[in-house]
């Protein structure tokens, strides 16, 4: 016969999914927190999942660069996207699965450009959260990009950039970021993506102390047909000596976008 | 307006970019819509709409300096309207595309576009 | 005794006027954590040129009078770039320095140590070196794009430091602290030194890195920071070979008031200079807002470099 659990442990597990679910960080956890009250978010943090590679639910498939064997192929996921799939609108698919098509040349990740918000976070890189008594600063080690969310003073973008204009506020034990100003971009490796319309609202609940619960709901009425969360743990990136290293991927994305422009010897 | 003729340079080439980029045996003299701002880095780009002497359209990629400044000194994307006619004189790309280096740029009225500038010394080689 | 009397009172009165004349040094406000507050977007935007003009000698700073004659003097950019050049009106679009606010200071270079505010020479055999390897670099100068500039690439521009110095335009430096970090960086190109706060130098396990590996301590009000292991792909000032293993910069930064800091730093190399160089120069808190500097996303002028001079070789039948 199966040995079953105590029904106390259920009641517990139960509760903790339910305050989980709800934002809340579970009873007696050990968010650390600021002189000011707030949560503190500050460490270096990582995502463990396959959304960058895909955000909607996917199996394993060959991937761009077929001589890179299953080094290159791409890692199934069960998907990051609350009710499964991206509401595209019909008129905006075609441009997906071009982007899809042409992923190789074409994903702005392998020409190293600047990754906007969401996809910075789920990158499969680390970024190191730096909060202080009054700012909030995010660097990410995928090209070095930069996110300073405006705590105060807030105002809306003066131009569109590739990292957007982030302004935060506390709700509670979540910091809510509204983002606006990102130039087009695309949110995974799979070509799909988003307009310069798009307006992006990300939530940071921690949990407990090492773990953070990350929504990121982007609206962008000339893409889709309403606005669509995706969810996933940020996970604390507990080594001793974790930090950012370089990658500046300039370098390794000069071939693919200038190769053609070397100089060849006349014969 | 007239686009002048570009005549050949075997000028050997400057160790320097923008004289690689640009011809300065290739100056160019037009008036041209605008028909998109590029507010970005590390340079602008106005891309124009040219109406040659024969009627027949063009477009033009015009580079400019990084927009950071102007943005601080209350620029926006929605200052410089689509449509807006603009007289550029620069020079032309290396390559032979229709692409220039601004080197001024003035509203129709004959005004600068962005900030009114010293006049500009004839360049020398 | 009288005479004794006069002593002491001359004496009282003389550390009187000592403690009366010298005024207190700026107190900072602390963070939550106990540090200094040294956060915020500042500019270091100026005209002290970085080099002394040679005819100034060993004046470090102007008078009062001299100042207040130059101090809206123009400044000289560093710049490869001449406005007689092939290049747009830098003015056009406000990039001239003079077109912004610049930050009060006196001194005649940027530069202060050695005495005579220059860059001191390379040693000859490190100018044998560097003047070998500029020479093979011309020879190459447009063969691809990994032969141009890391400015022209947007990898590194060379006011990104370590040391930092002032850039002409855009010359706009965030600090962001949090406990344990210190966060360095300028508009161009977003590049963030994240600098840990530490006891000693901590294990970087012995990888370079392209701005080096930098760890900060508070001495007093002022955070020293240490770097080394930058990386070979990175030429110093004046030089066209990279640092030895060796190569150190020292950077100090100190609040003086309630929006300005002084930046100092010292670099040394033993395998390039016989001498260190370093100097200072204050940076101050701007309401404008630090802005995206992407450059590599938005470089057409690279490709367009390179395409230019295929075209040149193909006229001259020196390619396929």
């Amino acid at each position: 016969m199966m040995p079953t659990r105590s029904p106390l442990v259920a009641m517990r597990a139960a509760l903790a999914l339910l305050l989980l679910a709800a934002g809340v960080p579970a009873r007696g956890s050990d968010v650390p927190r600021t002189a000011a009250g707030h949560p503190d978010l500050n460490g270096v943090w990582q995502v463990l999942n396959e959304a960058n590679w895909d955000l909607e639910p996917h199996v394993a498939t060959q991937g761009a660069v077929e001589t890179l064997g299953a080094i290159g192929a791409v890692a199934p996921g069960v998907g990051v996207v609350e009710g499964g799939r991206i509401p595209y609108l019909p008129t905006a698919l075609p441009q997906r699965d071009a982007n899809r098509e042409h992923r190789r040349t074409e994903d702005p990740e392998a020409k190293c450009y600047l990754p906007g918000v969401p996809r910075a976070t789920y990158l499969p890189h680390p970024f190191q959260i730096v909060q202080s008594d009054t700012d909030v600063l995010i660097v990410y080690q995928f090209a070095g990009a930069v996110r300073a969310i405006a705590m105060a003073g807030h105002r809306d973008a003066p131009v569109d950039s590739w990292m957007g204009w982030s302004n935060g506020r506390w709700e509670g034990d979540t910091l809510v970021v509204d983002v606006t100003g990102l130039n087009a971009n695309w949110l995974d490796r799979s070509g799909n993506y988003a307009s310069e319309t798009r307006r992006v609202t990300e939530r940071y609940t921690p949990v407990d102390a090492n773990h953070v619960r990350y929504e990121a709901t982007i609206e962008d009425p000339a893409v889709f047909s309403r606005p669509w969360t995706i969810r996933m743990p940020l996970y604390r990136r507990l080594e001793p000596d974790a930090r950012l290293m370089d990658f500046k991927c300039v370098e390794f994305a000069e071939e693919l976008m200038y190769g053609d422009l070397r100089r060849k010897e006349a014969p | 307006m007239v686009l002048l003729a570009a005549t050949g340079s075997t000028g050997a080439i400057a160790h320097h970019s923008f004289a690689a980029e640009f011809d300065i045996d290739k100056p160019v003299d037009f008036r041209g819509k605008v028909i998109k701002v590029e507010l970005i880095n590390p340079h602008s780009w106005i891309h124009l709409e040219v109406t040659a002497a024969d009627g027949s359209k063009e477009t033009w990629m015009i580079e400019g300096g990084s927009p950071n400044q102007l943005l601080r000194k209350g620029f926006t994307k929605n200052s410089l309207p689509i449509g807006t006619e603009l007289q550029v004189v620069g020079y032309q790309a290396r390559d032979g595309a229709k692409r220039a280096v601004g080197r001024t740029l003035k509203l129709a009225n004959g005004q600068s576009l962005f900030f009114e500038t010293t006049p500009i010394p004839e360049p020398s080689r | 005794m009288r005479r004794l009397a006069l002593l002491a009172t001359t004496l009282l009165s003389a550390a009187a006027a000592c403690f009366a004349a010298a005024p207190l040094p700026y107190q900072a406000p602390r963070t939550s954590w106990g540090d200094p507050v040294i956060e915020g977007v500042y500019t270091n935007n100026t005209n002290v040129p970085f080099e002394r003009p040679a005819k100034l000698g060993n004046k470090a700073v102007y008078t009062a009078a001299e100042y207040a004659k130059r101090r809206n003097a123009r400044a000289v950019v560093e710049t490869t770039t001449v406005v007689t050049d092939v290049h747009y009106e830098t003015a056009d679009f406000g990039l001239d320095p003079d077109q912004s606010a610049m930050v009060t200071n006196p001194r005649t270079s940027i530069l202060t140590q050695p005495a005579n505010g220059r860059m001191p020479p390379l040693r000859p055999d490190a100018k044998a070196r560097s003047d070998a390897a500029r020479a093979r670099q011309q020879e190459h100068a447009f063969d691809s794009a990994q032969d141009r500039p890391l400015q022209e690439r947007c990898l590194l521009w060379a006011h990104e430091g370590p040391p930092l110095r002032p850039v002409g335009y855009n010359t706009l430096v965030r600090i962001a602290q949090s406990p344990g970090f210190v966060v360095l960086m300028t508009e161009m190109v977003h590049d963030a030194r994240v600098i840990p706060i530490a006891k000693s130098r901590p294990d970087f396990g012995g990888l370079p890195r392209w701005q080096g590996n930098s760890w900060g301590h508070w001495e007093g009000q002022t955070l020293v920071i240490e770097t080394t292991g930058i990386s070979g792909k990175v030429n110093p000032r004046g030089s066209a070979v990279p640092m030895g293993p060796d190569g150190k910069v020292i950077e100090k930064i100190t609040p003086t008031g309630p929006k300005t800091v002084r930046y100092e730093f010292l670099v040394s190399d033993p395998t390039l200079w016989d001498v260190s160089w370093g100097g200072e120069f204050p940076m101050e808190i701007t309401d404008d807002p630090l802005l995206e500097y992407a450059c590599h996303e938005g470089n057409y002028g690279l490709p367009n470099t390179l395409r230019g001079v295929r075209e040149e070789e193909k006229a001259r039948g020196r390619t396929r």
